[in-house]
């Protein structure tokens, strides 16, 4: 099984998280402070699950549809832009993009979202074009010279081909999703990262262990469910 | 049935093509052959329309190739490559049915049609399920011609179909397309650089140079004495004329006259390089064959 490990991890975060594992967690390095309590934790783990799907999926998306255009012939003239493009959404630090945005959307879920969306955009949109670049170009060949319409020719051949490719560009700007919505918080936004704030403000490292160890658990996870919907797929 | 006119085909500063103007008639099998650079394969892919011509019109059927759609007008046209191009996701049988599909016959027509050509192609049923990789070189060109001939073309381009093969399964290939051609009459465009692949399968020869055309015509007219001297090198190599007599008929030299007692009997359907070769081995200057004989001048006469 594929995602064991991953799983695992998830569960041995999950124990970390809980108020029970923290607060024992919290004897040892000696600090007592009351941890944060666990419907609270779920409710936050349930709202950043949601922004970063709603983050990942729209990344997702906008990456593959770039991904598609610059790998036609009308588009490929775009591709040097859009690739720039890509990279210096990566190379901006989530937090400076929340900050930035925050004037522009203010506070709550919209900076936060924003910010997912320009992270995980570039290895969906790297997958994307480099599979659909990797496809057998006799395959592609043949398929046009027997009469295929370009149409046909990018849902019958080329996406078939490249999908396995593709997946492991949406895994990873799902998990990238999942670690960065903890910024969210920053900017007012219900995620997992609300307790790490909580904490640094209170200086209450339980609640920065609770809160880091729950969103690793939760991006373990969501790779684990990907890599198992991966091989569900596959059969 | 395909018509070329004055047609010139330019990538970027080189041309590809010059000035081709020649017709191909229904039911003939031409194959084009020339060095590489040659031209023959842009030649081929005005055919259907994957290269557009800078000048000069295309003809299939009669009709302008760049008024037709070209998707519809590529279902039309078998096409066959060196490289085969199967699609690695799809199998066997599926990879037969891609044209019949997009064309929208339904299931149970498309079923019979790939149980056809597989025993045409002698296909094992076994393969129909399997993926492109798990198939020998010789059996992916087998597909890749049941893939062509799918939806039943009148007309069959082939790129180099046999060159990524073994010599056995290459000859084992050529007689099937012979077959197929005589059993079909379908026309045939077959890119070739081997000369002897093109002796031997087609009706007309094209040979081509530098984009041009320097010589057409049946095999044994462009190895004759007075050819193109280009296509008679190409072809005929340092013996022309003993590759023209292998492609004429021994029979048309017949007399009906009973061979003397003993003469050394020539199969009827053999060539003059054969009845040459025979007299060679026995030193016998008349054969017996069809019930007649084959006196030695009137061989020679023929050259």
């Amino acid at each position: 099984m594929r995602a064991l490990p991953q799983l695992l991890l998830a569960l041995l975060l999950t124990l970390v998280a809980s108020p029970q594992g923290a607060v024992l967690l919290g004897q040892a390095i000696g600090e007592t402070a009351a941890p944060f309590p666990a419907e609270r934790l779920l409710s936050l783990a349930l709202a950043h699950s949601g922004l970063a799907l709603a983050g990942a999926g729209a990344a997702s998306m906008l990456g593959i549809v770039l991904g598609i255009a610059v790998t036609r012939p009308v588009g490929r003239g775009l591709r040097p832009m859009v690739d720039a493009i890509a990279a210096i959404s990566q190379a901006v630090p989530p937090v400076v993009v929340v900050a930035l945005s925050v004037p522009a959307f203010g506070f709550g879920l919209w900076p936060t979202a924003l910010a997912l969306l320009l992270y995980g955009m570039m290895p969906v949109l790297r997958a994307t074009t480099g599979a659909l670049e990797a496809v057998s170009p006799d395959a592609r060949a043949a398929a046009e010279a027997m009469g295929l319409p370009p149409r046909d020719v990018l849902l019958e051949v080329e996406l078939p081909l490249a999908w396995p490719v593709m997946q492991d560009g949406l895994r990873v700007a799902l998990v990238l999703s999942v670690a960065t919505a903890a910024v969210g918080a920053l900017a007012g936004a219900s995620t997992l990262g609300t307790p790490i704030v909580l904490g640094l403000q209170n200086q209450n490292a339980v609640l920065i262990v609770q809160g880091a160890a729950a969103t690793a658990a939760l991006a373990f996870l969501a790779e684990a469910l990907l890599l198992l919907g991966g091989s569900v797929a596959r059969r | 049935m395909i018509a070329f006119e004055n047609v010139h085909v330019r990538f970027g500063t080189a041309e590809a093509l010059s000035g081709i103007t020649m017709m191909i008639e229904a039911g003939e099998l031409c194959a084009l052959v020339g060095p590489s650079g040659s031209g023959k394969t842009t030649l081929l892919r005005l055919v259907n329309r994957l290269v557009a011509p800078s000048r000069g019109r295309v003809f299939v059927r009669g009709e302008d190739v760049a008024r037709l759609d070209p998707a519809k007008l590529r279902q039309s046209i078998g096409y066959a490559m060196q490289s085969v191009g199967l699609f690695p996701h799809r199998t066997v049988a599926e990879n037969i049915a891609t044209v019949p599909r997009l064309r929208g016959w339904n299931a149970p027509r498309i079923a019979a049609r790939t149980a056809e050509l597989m025993a045409l192609l002698h296909l094992d049923r076994s393969l129909a399920g399997r993926l492109p990789r798990a198939l020998s070189g010789g059996q992916a060109q087998r597909v890749g011609l049941a893939r062509a001939l799918a939806a039943d073309p009148d007309i069959l381009l082939m790129d180099e179909p046999f060159g990524a093969v073994d010599p056995i399964t290459r000859r084992e290939l050529r007689t099937e397309l012979r077959r197929i051609h005589q059993a079909t009459g379908k026309t045939i465009v077959l890119v070739t650089h081997d000369p002897d692949e093109a002796l031997e399968l087609g009706t007309q020869l094209v040979v081509l140079r530098g984009g041009r055309v320097v010589a057409a015509g049946p095999a044994a007219s462009l190895i004759a004495p007075g050819a193109d001297a280009f296509a008679r090198q190409l072809l005929g190599g340092t013996q022309p004329g003993l590759r023209r007599f292998a492609l004429l008929p021994a029979a048309a030299s017949v007399v009906p006259e009973a061979p003397p007692q003993g003469a050394p009997e020539l199969p009827a359907e053999a060539s003059l390089a054969d009845a040459l070769s025979l007299m060679a081995e026995s030193g016998a200057t008349v054969l017996a064959c069809a019930g007649g004989s084959l006196h030695a001048e009137a061989v020679l006469r023929q050259a």
